[in-house]
């Protein structure tokens, strides 16, 4: 990950959504995207320039943005029609964002379109994230790494959010993943932790 | 057989779809996937396929069909017939509560203004005193009195158009209740279908969520009515029948709002019986 002094950058044309810029690169804010936050927490998996991306949950393609600036190609799969309007502003300008408009849990809608990829990132406000994450392993190439974002609030309000966060882990586990590391995102962001697994078998 | 958007893999080789946007466009939405077995596609099946020579031409012309699929998708999601009056009906109540605010204020301005100047003994509606205000002051007091009175011109224009747009897009849940009335409901719900989903007990309080949860938590008593509380029928009845109308309404409602949805015209023959219900039930009669 690119880095100017401690401050997470990316590489590519700014002014998507007012963001910073720092030396002619585009500064990445933990507190409006996640993804960043995870990175800014000292783990994460490195964006490499030859990787494909599946991404889940685009919304109004901020953090894919970002993504975009590192990776070869991103998938952004999003379900409602207004951020999806903004999604496929930013897509124009970006060569390499493919945009998808489906349900993230209902993967054969969107399975003709995709190919294999190195990261599956999720981060949908919904009840079954792990079941979407098992769904959408298809996707995933041996040895290659999910990120998944819980959002523990929208999963069951009622249980402690540490609670929903051991369950969506086992759940993972059981499923086949090999859970590499797991952190919860404050300061930056209340109640969502980061599940980092890797798909097993392959080269890692 | 593995389908793809670009064509068919089969076993030796892959047999390309018909290689236009709208043709690619029109086999995405229609190819059914399983996920049982399901093997990703490899680009390099396009290339095999003739759609494209290298990876960049693949990514370009996917991305093509992707945008045309995308934006399909959401003209389609959009042209639901309720998704406008939801804009528009949303919109008449926060300039409501704009031109209550802001006349509020400007009368409080005014008033400091003018020393001798009281709302005692008066009885002045809003519209008039801040049509005054606009009048009797000058700079930026009259100025913002004059927006706020341009707000209720527009305000008047939007609450016709909500509810000419309401007769049409739910046309029996109007006739029961009004336009206005019909699409503030559908508003809280969140959409046509959404409301077409509701039961009649939640119709009924849809609206009055402080006093429904305030039920739910202590010993208060429920709620009788909501937003349907605006329809005259339901502030109009006799207190001790209010409740009674109120909840006749929301099971008359739930029914239009169906119809509303799976139909989508006024459908005489239960609109008669259930206005007659429940008139009936506001003249104090029933034998519940």
């Amino acid at each position: 990950m690119i880095r100017i002094g401690d401050v997470l950058v990316s590489k590519g044309e700014g002014n998507v959504y007012g963001e910073r810029m720092l030396k002619g690169a585009r500064v990445w804010d933990p507190f409006r995207s996640k993804l960043a936050a995870l990175y800014y927490t000292g783990t994460g998996v490195e964006l490499l320039p030859e990787m494909k991306v599946l991404y889940l949950g685009a919304a109004n393609g901020t953090t894919v943005s970002h993504v975009a600036d590192y990776t070869e190609v991103v998938y952004a799969v999003e379900f409602a029609p207004r951020p999806m309007q903004d999604m496929l502003e930013v897509a124009r300008r970006r060569r390499n964002i493919v945009p998808i408009m489906a349900d993230a849990s209902r993967p054969e809608l969107y399975a003709p379109l995709v190919e294999v990829v190195d990261l599956l990132y999720q981060d949908v406000a919904q009840p079954d994230q792990a079941a979407i994450a098992i769904r959408n392993c298809a996707f995933l190439r041996p040895g290659g790494h999910l990120i998944l974002m819980l959002k523990t609030r929208s999963v069951d309000v009622r249980k402690l959010p540490a609670e929903v966060f051991r369950e969506t882990v086992d759940a993972l586990a059981a499923a086949g993943f090999a859970v590499q590391e797991s952190v919860w995102l404050t300061p930056y962001h209340q109640d969502h932790a980061a599940i980092i697994c890797t798909k097993p078998g392959g080269s890692p | 057989m593995r389908s793809y958007w670009f064509g068919d893999v089969v076993e030796r080789g892959c047999i390309p779809s018909e290689g236009n946007t709208d043709a690619r466009v029109r086999r995405v939405l229609s190819l059914r996937t399983t996920m049982d077995d399901f093997v990703p596609l490899d680009w390099e099946d396009a290339v095999a396929c003739g759609i494209c020579r290298d990876r960049e031409e693949y990514l370009s012309i996917l991305r093509e069909v992707c945008f045309a699929v995308t934006e399909l998708e959401i003209r389609e999601q959009y042209a639901g017939k309720d998704v406008e009056l939801l804009q528009m009906v949303r919109t008449l109540d926060e300039i409501d509560e704009l031109i209550n605010r802001l006349s509020d204020r400007v009368t409080e301005w005014h008033q400091v203004r003018n020393p001798s100047f009281s709302r005692k003994y008066r009885r002045t509606p809003a519209h008039v005193l801040v049509k005054n205000i606009a009048r009797s002051n000058k700079g930026a007091l009259g100025r913002v009195a004059v927006h706020v009175e341009e707000f209720s011109t527009a305000r008047t224009e939007l609450a016709k158009e909500v509810s000419n747009r309401a007769n049409r897009v739910l046309p029996n849940t109007s006739a029961l209740i009004g336009g206005l009335v019909a699409a503030r409901l559908m508003s809280h719900a969140g959409g046509l279908l959404p409301l077409s989903r509701m039961p009649a007990s939640a119709i009924q309080v849809l609206g009055a969520r402080t006093a429904l949860f305030a039920h739910l938590r202590t010993h208060s008593p429920s709620p009788k009515h909501g937003i349907i509380f605006q329809h005259r029928r339901v502030h109009n009845a006799p207190r001790e029948v209010r409740g009674k109308v109120a909840r006749a309404l929301a099971g008359k409602l739930a029914i239009a709002s169906r119809l509303d949805y799976f139909q989508g015209v006024p459908v005489p023959e239960f609109l008669d019986k259930a206005q007659a219900r429940i008139d009936f039930l506001g003249r104090g009669g029933g034998e519940e």
